[in-house]
């Protein structure tokens, strides 16, 4: 009964996912609570986690500082002022 | 007609930024490219609607999102965005004990999500692990992540089931996890 009740940590990581997605029924929530309680492990997991949420969001965000500083290809800046003017 | 607006200086005042911001997104230069055109093409033929309410950058951009949005929607005619034996197997397959505890267990970053993003090393490895993804991974993911759509919406637009877009995004996470872990990232910058 006990076993039946404590998530291991392979039960575990997938609900971490989950809950960074969509709530969980209170049963599942409580049990993974009380998982990571007890499991170090697995509370290094769910920070890994969330820093890759942390660093998704400041990639995408319109002022980030492009790592591969991506411009427009001087062709590409031609074609598209040459499609704007036609279009005018 | 607002006197800001000026089609002509958009393409080099605005062009890279565009840019940047689409490719972060879409990963395929050509395909960022044909969006920040189309977008400035929409913009052109709705000046009109320019109240001068925003700012003309945060009104292109406003255009620009839609854009995007509709690249994914446009995407999902061609190809499936369900799971499917091609997709590869979890990378956490192996990561367990047969008691279900860790055998690889990760490691610790020794950062948080605050100080992660000012790590400018950590980040770049970030940009790199995404293109790393398949195309349906990276798409889902920076739907979820970046463009903060809800599972609904997703499910939604891309016509998938909500369990294939939960493995999905733990899959997409786990590789992303290992990835950065081999990046020699310096955890004290």
């Amino acid at each position: 009964m006990i076993r039946s009740l404590r998530l291991t940590c392979e039960d575990t990581n997938p609900l971490i996912s989950e809950l960074m997605d969509h709530d969980l029924p209170w049963k599942k929530r409580w049990r993974l609570k009380l998982h990571l309680m007890i499991c170090g492990v697995c509370n290094i997991y769910k920070r890994q986690l969330e820093i890759i949420h942390a660093l998704a969001r400041k990639l995408g965000h319109e002022e980030a500082p492009s790592q591969k500083e991506a411009v427009l290809s001087k062709q590409a800046k031609t074609k598209i002022k040459d499609t704007l003017k036609q279009s005018s | 007609m607002s006197e800001a607006l000026n089609s002509d200086l958009w393409v080099d005042q605005y062009g890279d930024m565009l840019y940047r911001y689409t490719l972060v997104r879409v990963k395929n230069p050509d395909a960022a490219e044909e969006i920040v055109q189309v977008t400035l093409l929409a913009a052109l033929q709705s000046k009109q609607s320019f109240q001068g309410r925003s700012t003309e950058k945060s009104w292109l951009f406003g255009i620009l999102k839609h854009k995007i949005m509709d690249h994914f929607r446009e995407l999902k005619t061609r190809r499936t965005y369900e799971l499917t034996p091609e997709d590869g197997s979890d990378p956490l397959e192996n990561a367990y004990q047969s008691d279900g505890h860790w055998a690889n267990a990760p490691k610790n970053w020794d950062t948080d999500p605050h100080k992660a993003v000012e790590n400018k090393e950590l980040v770049a490895a970030m940009a790199q692990c995404m293109d790393r993804l398949s195309e349906k991974f990276r798409n889902i993911f920076v739907l979820k992540e970046i463009e903060g759509l809800t599972s609904e919406e997703i499910c939604k637009e891309l016509n998938i089931k909500p369990t294939n877009l939960w493995v999905i995004l733990h899959r997409a996470r786990n590789q992303l996890r290992k990835c950065l872990e081999t990046h020699n990232w310096d955890t004290k910058k």
